[in-house]
């Protein structure tokens, strides 16, 4: 009896081998395909062969849904690729804690009849079976914190808009409460009385599965607590959007818009008191005998001025002695002229008209400027050397009607005494 | 106070000090004891520290209010909220320019060239930079877009709201100056009764 159901073991056990190969080659086989299909959501059939189509539905990779709509990947196949590759808009969280803990009490039951019944290799597989279900349900809330923390850490990055993120940590802090009320429902002492008498056992539920579940609560915690800063960070930054579109509605829609007079308030808001601004100076001392030579080197640092000519330095100031000079010299010639006409007058014995040097002599002299300045110079003299001079003035009344007297010449000789 | 001396100056000066803007500085503003001797320093110039509500960025205010005072401030808060408008829509423009699902916040960083290059294939950003540079608080005069770009940064930056990390480099971190501003809007927003909401409706929410 117990070799033929062996036999039959093994031999369901290599059927399945050999199918669950058989359909791991085609999701290698056909993988581009398959992930296309992942990434639209459903399978584009033209790409496969009808063989192939039949293969894959029968091996449970691909169903169509409904009949109308295209063929797609089932629903775990989905949900392991996105497990796989961290896919946090389709990746799963399977929280149900009470399935697996029924399952796990059916375990140790089986286990408990088999070594009861002495059969050994029926215990032996039932405790595999067993230690595979702690496996899964262990690895059930890893999977679902690092999908948590996966999403945390990017800043829920894979949706676009504020408010998706809003709603997919919103949507986070749903599954983690459900992990975490899925966590309460384990009883440890539930589990130690199954475990009672057995070491397997024991070491199996107490030891191995309490330390993992106990580091996932904290887990947890420490995801709802990150959680629920992102969302109030979230929450502020969207309500600091809000503020600024309508605030800046709201002075777009009026244009006269003043506030209060708040920096007159008897209690001034923190806000408004912002004091003016000190710019602190500073300059040189010299009284410090210590900081001398530091001075000095400061002073030899300074780059020395360059005598560059500075076209636009000429400063009103600088314009008018530039013209004082030129009129200066201009009279300076004119008084030496009008010496020269003088020292004529010396040599010469007869009387000279001024305005007749002026032409002999070509000076280009106004002439009333000329005889202005010859009768200055003889009113300049001294009074024993003006007497040497005889100066007549050729004169004549401006019109009939007006008795004033011009000046048409002056005529000089030397006096002899 | 000698450690302090660069912080006292800046702060002085009417700097905001912000983590963006001066970490280091920044510390030291936030530590209680540094507050109390910057405080027992300042009280002759009738300057004190203070903060924000969020303690996120700190200036000094005056102690007492004096006369000079209570003018300077007056001057100071109307030239504010003439400055509201345009930074508010800049603010908007910066969102919507470079594509951000939210307001822009202290320590985001923003590349100038993107700036330009995304406002100028789009006729209603290019529109609305325009109005905005023209604005009486950047006063830009010029028709190029790279002018008036480079003009409201820069304005920004001597306002204290930019910070430029390195001065041959365009590209700008946003300061601490920002939540002042953002504060300042709520304030008036609450004390003046104003219907501008900043809380999204239940609907926004589902």
């Amino acid at each position: 009896m117990a070799p033929a159901d062996a036999a039959a073991k093994t031999a369901t056990a290599s059927n399945l081998f050999n199918i669950g190969a058989e359909r791991l080659v085609l999701l290698g086989k056909h993988h581009q395909a398959l992930m296309q299909g992942y990434l639209d959501g459903f399978i584009d059939e033209t790409v496969f062969s009808d063989v192939a189509l039949k293969k894959l539905m029968g091996a449970r990779i691909l169903w169509r849904p409904d009949e109308q709509q295209p063929l797609a990947l089932r629903p775990l196949v989905s949900e392991l690729i996105a497990s796989m590759v961290a896919d946090e808009n389709r990746r799963q969280i399977n929280a149900d804690v009470a399935e697996k803990l029924e399952q796990i009490r059916n375990r140790v039951q089986a286990y408990r009849d088999a070594q009861y019944q002495g059969d050994y290799s029926v215990a032996e597989l039932q405790l595999q079976r067993l230690t595979e279900h702690v496996h899964d349900l262990s690895g059930q809330f890893e999977e679902a914190i690092d999908s948590l923390w996966h999403r945390l850490n990017s800043d829920f990055g894979f949706v676009s808009s504020l408010d998706d993120k809003i709603r997919e940590n919103e949507r986070a802090q749903k599954q983690l409460r459900r992990l975490l009320d899925g966590l309460d429902l384990l009883d440890f002492n539930e589990l130690i009385e199954l475990a009672e008498g057995n070491s397997h056992l024991r070491k199996l539920l107490v030891s191995q599965l309490q330390s993992q579940l106990s580091s996932h609560h904290s887990s947890l915690l420490e995801v709802q607590k990150r959680l629920l800063e992102l969302l109030a960070k979230f929450r502020q930054q969207q309500s600091r959007s809000m503020l600024i579109n309508n605030m800046a509605a709201f002075l777009r829609q009026h244009p006269k818009y003043q506030p209060a007079d708040y920096p007159n308030r008897s209690e001034l808001p923190l806000l408004f008191n912002q004091a003016a601004p000190i710019v602190p100076q500073a300059a040189i001392a010299l009284d410090k005998a210590s900081e001398r030579q530091l001075l000095a080197e400061l002073v030899r640092a300074i780059p020395k001025a360059t005598s560059l000519p500075l076209p636009d330095q000429q400063s009103a100031d600088f314009a008018i002695a530039l013209q004082d000079e030129a009129i200066a010299a201009r009279q300076q010639a004119l008084k030496l002229d009008v010496e020269n006409f003088y020292l004529r007058v010396i040599d010469s014995t007869s009387s000279l008209s001024a305005l007749e040097y002026l032409a002999e002599q070509q000076l280009n002299w106004d002439s009333e400027i000329w005889l202005y300045q010859i009768i200055a110079e003889h009113q300049g003299l001294p009074a024993d050397e003006k007497q040497m001079f005889a100066l007549l003035r050729d004169e004549a009344p401006a019109s009939s009607m007006n008795q004033l007297l011009l000046i048409r010449d002056i005529s000089l000789q030397l006096q002899t005494a | 106070m000698l450690q302090h001396g660069a912080l006292l100056e800046r702060l002085l000066a009417g700097a905001f000090i912000c983590r963006v803007s001066d970490e280091d500085a920044f510390r030291h503003v936030s530590d209680e004891q540094s507050q109390h001797d910057i405080n027992h320093y300042l009280r002759p110039l009738n300057r004190r520290l203070v903060s924000n509500d969020d303690k996120s960025v700190y200036y000094l205010a005056y102690h007492e209010l004096n006369k000079t005072a209570r003018e300077h401030l007056s001057n100071q808060f109307s030239q504010t909220v003439q400055s509201l408008l345009p930074l508010l829509e800049w603010l908007q423009l910066v969102q919507e320019t470079l594509g951000r699902d939210s307001a822009i916040t202290a320590g985001d960083t923003i590349k100038l060239q993107e700036f330009v290059l995304r406002t100028e294939d789009n006729q209603s950003l290019r529109q609305r930079l325009n109005q905005l540079a023209a604005d009486r608080f950047f006063n830009s005069q010029s028709d190029a877009l790279d002018n008036q770009v480079k003009l409201i940064f820069r304005r920004l930056k001597e306002h204290g709201y930019l910070l430029q990390p390195h001065h041959d480099r365009q590209y700008y971190i946003v300061t601490g100056k920002i939540d002042y501003l953002i504060d300042v809007i709520r304030f008036i927003r609450d004390e003046e009764h104003l219907p501008v909401d900043d809380t999204p409706t239940q609907q926004a929410l589902l």
